[in-house]
């Protein structure tokens, strides 16, 4: 019998996630095409409500389904007090997510797009080394419960991962992107030239005195602003009282230049689709607008505790019950074009990346990270890379006040949409 | 299954191939705050077949259903004629087993009923919560997984081990106003349930230190004489020097084999390091790795010079060295990469008081959030942190990163204490793809002139 048959005799609730996935992935390692691999995976997991109690399981052995249907019921007598009911089905927004052409990418195409990074970035730096990741997948996941939700979605995604070393003497420079899609994208191409061009504006190197001075942040440097902030707009944190925001909404946290969305609905974006996984329909949360804090991100059961509804940022892996997750998070473009920025900055310094971005106590929204790429801005130009410098500081007083935001913004990392954002000053510190 | 393996192996027409077939049990109990997030039970089972023709390349297939072998084996040699090196791949030798090893707990934590094991997270999560009416969220986290692993190939070996693991973590969450602190702490074994049981004592300083947290100043920034603990010695022996000792590092990489080659000095005179998976019950203990090859010690600096490098048979090959069973992988979704196993300061002759008598303005810097490496650059982020002042240990601090040139740093330390320990932690390492990969750390106290703390 189907497990869900199954389990609805003997639990209140029940929810059946199955997931299948292919993926071909094809590897270059220092510059050599080297590794290729096809990976197949299914499973099963299963929630559960009994006597009010949830309970969760899963595994990736088919033949073993009965064993996973009683794993779940056990899990259940210890389950916590379910508050929540799995969905009914809900019009969804139509997201697309699965394209043909990119589904029958061959191994061979993947390798010849390889080929193709690999010339653009030994053409400009023939001592570089690259190791380049091509991933092709096809996601197929079907979310089912008691009340007759039965959602099937099909993604597509592909994505590019470029790395690119360079070492000249003691002089050690490593650059990194990603591109990431579900649909085709003619400029594909696009992630590699921008990280090319920055690997060729890091050839002057050049010094700046350490001290206090305006900060460029740029998209891809962001990244430490937005780490902190999306772990501190978690539902999850919020309720368990963590998130330094919780309480906040519809106070001014921000300076009014800094508005955010999340939105699981952009076409071809890494993380969009029409439903979460727990079958609630995506769509997108304005979560700060003018800096005015207005939401934050739920699942099921966290929107529950928290007296709300689910966003439909349920996020979850295999083998672990979901979580409330950040889709593609999109800072919104401000009014200044970045020429006009840098025209305005008389002495200070570009964060394009930063080492070690996620550790130490970040939902406090502290940070502290060497720079790993920067660059000097003199009179309003760009005048070389900068380095041994680190810059430290906490996100929640920083985007208090913020000089500008760009026009400009970039999708890095296949996930975060940003601008420039200008700090007017920051402590700058280094060897002196 | 040994049947369908060898029928495998036999069909492949590849120079090499490699299968390795998992099945791995988990058993999980997690509180949050005043929650229970989950008490359940998971089943992974599944199989990589890796395929290597010399003069192109490596084909890998990784499944769930194991009734596929066969095609899978095709799929797997067709994947390995994509690639195009230009020299072929040479693998290191390395002496076929047969060998078929199970492992005795002293407490078989599969024997544990799901109940107790909820009750034992349960309780450590109460420790914690009433530690403090600061204290507004907690983690506790008992896993335990059992690992079955067959590895064979086409060179004759055969191997099954089991891979045992229980791990019981707990973190606090304090706050006050806007201010929120966290702190950590974890113990882990390969050697049974009771390893995890009666570690009140750990769990309420872990309570503790999350609290002091809220009264500790954020460090000034600058250059200071650092003292570290055990631990965080240990993680920036790991994070900082370990990562680039990864022959896969250095392997296709003229400048950066330069950079670490045999001889150079890397610090002192007092420092010797190594990484050995054949230590007894440590985290990242292994009898074989994931290609056969037996885990032994490997000595990566004696007397302060660069003396050996962690290898995998392909890097082993390619550099005329020797395979030293640091072939690993997280599970049977991945194929193994070089990595460590349990790397280790060796221990020294400076007491804790000699090492700080003399230390004017310095900072004693404990535990380790994590942290990152660049090649020569590190960062990382210690736990909690003390000002050292005038020789005394004194004010609690918050906020202390450390971040430098390997190198520098390396040659920067003075003091080598002489109290040895292996972390118990029940950490994970990260490299590529592969997270968590367990290994372990261990270092005594260590003293290191003129590091860069960051900080406002």
């Amino acid at each position: 019998m189907d497990i869900l048959n199954q389990l609805k005799i003997q639990a209140e609730q029940v929810e059946v996630l199955s997931l299948q996935n292919e993926k071909t992935t094809v590897e270059y390692e220092a510059n050599q095409l080297k590794n290729c691999s096809v990976a197949e995976t299914k499973g099963t997991a299963v929630r559960v409500i009994r006597k009010g109690l949830l309970g969760f399981a899963a595994s990736s052995d088919e033949t073993a389904m009965d064993k996973l249907a009683a794993h779940a019921l056990e899990s259940a007598t210890f389950g916590d007090k379910a508050q929540f009911s799995f969905p009914d089905t809900k019009p969804a927004p139509i997201v697309r997510t699965f394209d043909k052409v990119v589904a029958d990418l061959s191994i061979g195409r993947l390798a010849e797009i390889g080929q193709e990074i690999l010339d653009l970035v030994l053409t400009v730096e023939p001592e570089a080394r690259c190791n380049i990741s091509l991933e092709r997948a096809i996601v197929s996941a079907s979310i089912r419960n008691q009340k007759d939700l039965d959602v099937t979605f099909k993604t597509s995604p592909l994505s590019f991962g470029l790395e690119i070393d360079r070492i000249e003497g003691d002089d050690v420079l490593i650059v990194f992107d990603q591109f990431g899609t579900t649909v085709w994208e003619k400029d594909y191409m696009d992630f590699a030239h921008r990280l090319v061009e920055k690997l060729i504006k890091a050839r002057t190197i050049t010094s700046i005195k350490p001290g206090t001075m305006p900060v460029l942040f740029a998209p891809s440097g962001t990244l430490a602003l937005v780490l902190p902030l999306s772990q501190g707009l978690n539902g999850k944190e919020v309720y368990k009282g963590t998130s330094p925001l919780a309480g906040k909404i519809g106070e001014k946290i921000f300076d009014e230049k800094i508005s955010m969305v999340d939105d699981g609905t952009i076409d071809g974006k890494f993380a969009s689709s029409s439903y979460d996984d727990e079958g609630v329909p995506r769509r997108c949360n304005s979560l700060i607008e003018k800096g005015v804090l207005k939401s934050f991100i739920y699942d099921l059961k966290t929107a529950a505790q928290s007296g709300v509804e689910s966003t439909g940022n349920a996020s979850r892996g295999l083998f672990n019950p979901p979580e409330p997750s950040g889709t593609n998070l999109v800072i919104q473009p401000g009014k200044t074009s970045l020429k006009d920025i840098l025209a305005g900055m008389d002495n200070g310094i570009i964060v394009e990346d930063l080492l070690g971005i996620g550790q130490g106590n970040i939902i406090s929204g502290a940070f502290s990270n060497p720079l790993a790429l920067a660059f000097k801005v003199e009179k309003g130009e760009i005048v070389g890379r900068v380095k041994d410098l680190s810059i430290a500081g906490n996100i929640y007083d920083l985007l208090k006040n913020v000089d500008a935001v760009s026009k400009e913004t970039q999708w890095v990392y296949s996930t975060v949409c940003a601008p420039y954002i200008l700090m007017p000053e920051m402590n700058v510190s280094g060897k002196a | 299954m040994r049947d369908r393996i060898n029928e495998a192996l036999k069909r492949s027409k590849a120079d090499y191939t490699e299968i390795r077939i998992e099945e791995k049990e988990t058993t999980r109990a997690a509180f949050r705050g005043k929650e229970l997030e989950v008490a359940n039970a998971n089943i992974d089972k599944g199989g990589i077949v890796r395929c290597l023709i010399k003069n192109k390349g490596w084909g890998v297939a990784t499944f769930n259903d194991l009734d596929d072998l066969l095609n899978k084996t095709d799929q797997a040699y067709q994947c390995a004629q994509v690639g195009s090196v230009p020299e072929p791949i040479e693998l290191a030798s390395v002496e076929p087993v047969e060998k078929i090893s199970t492992v005795e707990m002293k407490r078989d934590f599969r024997d544990i009923p799901l109940s107790e094991k909820k009750a034992l997270a349960e309780h450590y999560n109460q420790v914690v919560m009433g530690y403090s009416n600061k204290i507004i969220d907690t983690q506790a986290v008992y896993v335990d997984t059992f690992s079955k692993i067959i590895l064979a190939n086409s060179e004759g070996t055969y191997i099954e081990q089991d891979r045992p693991s229980v791990v019981m973590r707990t973190t606090a969450i304090a706050r006050d106003g806007d201010n929120v602190q966290q702190a950590h702490d974890s113990v882990s074994s390969t050697q049974g349930y009771e390893y995890v049981l009666n570690k009140d004592e750990m769990v309420k300083m872990v309570a503790q230190h999350a609290v002091e947290l809220l009264a500790a100043k954020p460090v000034k920034g600058g250059q200071y004489t650092v003292v570290a603990n055990q631990m965080l010695a240990g993680v920036f022996i790991h994070e900082a020097f370990g990562h680039l000792s990864e022959a896969d590092f250095v392997y296709e990489n003229p400048k950066a084999r330069e950079m670490m080659s045999l001889g150079r000095r890397f610090g002192k005179g007092i420092l010797n390091v190594f990484d050995d998976g054949s230590v007894p019950n440590q985290r990242g203990t292994t009898l074989y790795d994931d290609e056969g090859t037996p885990a032994r010690r490997n000595w990566l600096i004696q007397n302060g010079e660069l003396v050996g490098r962690l290898h995998s048979r392909q890097t082993a090959g390619k550099m005329g060295e020797k395979a030293s069973g640091n072939a690993r992988a997280i599970n049977y979704r991945f194929a193994p990469i070089v990595r460590m196993t349990n790397t280790a300061i060796e221990n020294g002759t400076t007491s804790f008081e000699d090492m700080i008598k003399d230390i004017e303005l310095g900072i004693y810097a404990c535990e380790a959030y994590g942290g990152q490496t660049q090649l020569e650059n590190f960062s990382f982020s210690s736990g909690y942190a003390y000002m050292i002042r005038n020789g005394k240990i004194a004010e609690m601090v918050k906020d202390v990163i450390l971040a430098g040139n390997l190198f520098s740093t390396l040659e920067n330390i003075d003091a080598i204490g002489n109290d040895f320990a292996w972390i118990k932690t029940g950490g994970g390492c990260g490299k590529g793809n592969q997270y968590p990969l367990p290994v372990g750390m261990g270092a005594p106290h260590i003293r290191i002139q003129n590091v860069v703390i960051g900080g406002e």
